[in-house]
């Protein structure tokens, strides 16, 4: 015990510490004070305002009652929809950028990272214009020069997949970059001298080396999409209802917060849990060691 | 009174901004200091437009914040729960100030020598005492009116004449042959007010337990048949006139409006011939802004609501930004003689009489509690 002790106060005493405590303290007032308002008004009786009543479990309660499980199962499949298509897409981009396009690969850093400086809202009602049936920019064109009449494209899931997709990709490509810039181009070498296929090279060179990269863009990407609203509201004409919006509504037009404090504390944790269960499983500690 | 996507990320914003504004009023040293040349506005969009606030500033040499509010009851709540101590005037629809805020102490009233002959001025439905702006027992006037209109649906008349749509009401959601043939604009608590209507139900009375279920069984069906569901009333406006649907709810002059007087008029608020609220189809919204119960409230509130009244102010607050909307100054001459007849077409100022007497006025739902849970479930389960 006193040895505990005797290591406590060391730590206390290590200059380190005591110089990051401003911002411990910034951070524990900032970052986990909010969420620990958020845990305890999940606990709070419906529709209350204050945290002075008595703790219940009744939104859990409700919230487990209610089709709320729906919003959290598609806001998984979309998050893990999301993922997968950006994997798909960014992953030749990526190698690219890493590998080949040399000088110009920082002009596309630049085209890709532009869009981020205008509000996701905008983008997304730019996408609303460009697909919107009669009118639109695209459905419009196509009318004009090919005398074609388009499809419904908007308000659809595939809509709501499009719209996250493009809205996160730069949250999967750049770890990407990074993960498959890691790689290093002697490895791909030697391994091409000794024979191997440039498809052996992707699966037992390039992929488990840039993996670090790799999983921390799919983590940042699952993550975003999964707390994502917007992209549902906007192209998806609410087609589903994402658990965000379920959070935002109970929060607004609800005015209920302990519910929507409930909600978020689920997400939260469920959410959490994957992440750490991938990442235990994966142990980037370990992976960004081997390199 | 809207819920767009594109103004909530403002508000992100300003809500920070606000987030500060009410640490630095809850702040001791602060509490007390003289607040004569500032003031703080809590309203629905326009009067948090710089064309209102910035003649205002410059003439009163004030620091004027203003944060648009996002749904009625949000609002009072927030005031509940201590904001009362930052804004000096709120800006609600109209049975808040009466039902909730003066008995609750949240609001002060207005002496009626000073403001009682500006609603002589105005168009004759508020002719003094107007109920709304005064309390139960008709002894305080709580408040100043100014923007109002009917809120029902919106239709694309050459889909959907405005005959027809005023003769069915909110049947045409109830019809499946228009499944897929219209939107729902999700401002929710005129969701649940509409649907019951659809449902033959009073929105603004407590409810029977058939009641609950004829209203869930449209909220369901209006929900399922939606071709889409939207925040935004341009996102609706574009839909309509590019023909992917033919008409929306929640809707009205307010949403209306800056289709209209971009010059498509064939987008029209409706308002329905008759309906389940003594008799009455359509609702009707009529703000009313009332001083908060600051403690340290600001004396430029009672300014701020007689500059309003100002003839060439009140003009640019029906037209201020986003929406534009009749307001009840239009019973002066001098302020109707600044509408254009362009401005007069995209607020539907031909029709407003008629469609005022067609339309119950705006209320609490006692109910809205599990109605807005009901529609909320219809919208997961969809």
């Amino acid at each position: 015990m006193s040895a505990l002790a005797q290591r406590l106060a060391g730590f206390l005493h290590q200059p380190g510490f005591q110089a990051a405590v401003p911002v411990l303290i910034l951070l524990l007032i900032g970052f986990f004070g909010p969420l620990v308002l958020v845990a305890v008004f999940s606990f709070m009786p419906a529709r209350s305002f204050k945290l002075d009543g008595g703790p219940t479990l009744e939104n859990y309660r409700f919230a487990f009652e209610q089709s709320y499980y729906l919003s959290l199962l598609r806001s998984f499949a979309f998050a893990a929809g999301t993922v997968a298509v950006l994997a798909l897409v960014c992953y030749p981009v990526a190698l690219g950028m890493a590998k080949l396009f040399g000088r110009y690969a920082g002009v596309l850093t630049l085209v890709m990272v532009l869009p981020l400086f205008v509000s996701e809202n905008v983008r997304l009602f730019g996408w609303v214009l460009f697909l919107l049936k009669g009118g639109g920019v695209l459905a419009g064109a196509a009318k004009a020069v090919f005398g074609i009449e388009l499809a419904d494209m908007l308000y659809s899931n595939s809509a709501t997949l499009m719209g996250l997709a493009y809205v996160y990709l730069p949250f999967m490509l750049f770890p990407m970059v990074l993960g498959l810039s890691m790689v290093s181009r002697d490895v791909v070498e030697a391994a091409s001298d000794l024979g191997a296929s440039r498809w052996q090279i992707m699966r037992e060179i390039e992929l488990p080396l840039a993996l670090p990269g790799l999983l921390i863009g799919g983590l940042l990407t699952f993550v975003l999409s999964l707390g994502s609203l917007t992209e549902s509201k906007v192209l998806g004409g609410s087609k589903v209802i994402m658990i965000a919006a379920d959070i935002e509504s109970a929060f607004t037009y609800g005015q209920n917060w302990p519910l929507g404090s409930a909600l978020s504390v689920l997400l939260l944790v469920l959410a959490g849990g994957l992440v750490l269960v991938v990442l235990s499983k994966l142990n980037l500690d370990a992976i960004l060691k081997r390199r | 009174m809207s819920w767009t996507p594109t103004r909530r990320h403002f508000m992100q914003m300003t809500g920070a901004a606000s987030a500060a504004l009410a640490a630095g009023a809850l702040l001791p040293g602060r509490a007390h200091a003289a607040r004569d040349k500032e003031l703080n506005i809590f309203c629905w969009e326009g009067y948090n437009s710089d064309v209102v606030l910035d003649p205002f500033r410059k003439e009163f040499g004030a620091t004027v914040k203003a944060e648009t509010q996002t749904s009625d009851p949000e609002a009072v709540n927030r005031l509940r729960a201590g904001e009362s101590k930052v804004w000096d005037l709120i800006n609600l629809n109209n049975p808040w100030a009466r039902k909730s805020l003066w008995p609750d102490g949240l609001i002060k009233e207005l002496d009626r020598a000073r403001f009682e002959p500006y609603f002589d001025k105005m168009l004759p439905a508020f002719k003094p005492p107007y109920r709304w702006a005064m309390s139960d027992d008709g002894k305080h006037l709580l408040g100043m009116c100014q923007r109002f209109g009917p809120f029902s649906f919106v239709v694309n008349t050459d889909k959907i004449s405005r005959e027809m749509a005023e003769d069915q009401g909110f049947d045409l959601f109830n019809d499946d042959k228009h499944a897929g043939k219209f939107g729902i604009l999700t401002f929710d608590d005129w969701n649940v007010y509409h649907m019951c209507i659809g449902a033959g139900v009073h929105p603004f009375r407590p409810h029977t337990e058939p009641e609950f279920q004829a209203y869930e069984k449209v909220a369901r069906k209006w929900v399922k048949n939606a071709k889409f569901l939207g925040g935004d009333p341009v996102q609706m406006n574009l839909a309509l006139i590019n023909g992917e649907i033919d008409f929306y709810c929640t809707g009205g002059t307010y949403t209306a409006s800056p289709a209209r007087f971009d010059g498509k008029t064939n987008i029209r608020g409706i308002t329905p011939k008759k309906g389940p609220m003594d008799g009455k189809g359509g609702i009707v919204w009529i703000e009313v802004t009332s001083v908060i119960n600051n403690p340290d409230g600001s004396p430029l509130a009672y300014d701020f609501l007689e500059y309003v009244q100002r003839p060439d102010v009140a003009k640019v607050v029906a037209f201020a930004e986003g929406t534009y909307n009749t307001v009840a100054q239009m019973g002066n001459p001098k302020v109707l003689s600044q509408f254009s007849k362009e401005e007069l077409d995209a607020v539907q100022w031909d029709s407003l009489e008629e469609e005022i007497a067609n339309s119950y006025e705006y209320d609490i739902n006692p109910d809205y509690p599990r109605m807005i849970e009901i529609l909320n479930a219809a919208k997961r389960e969809r």
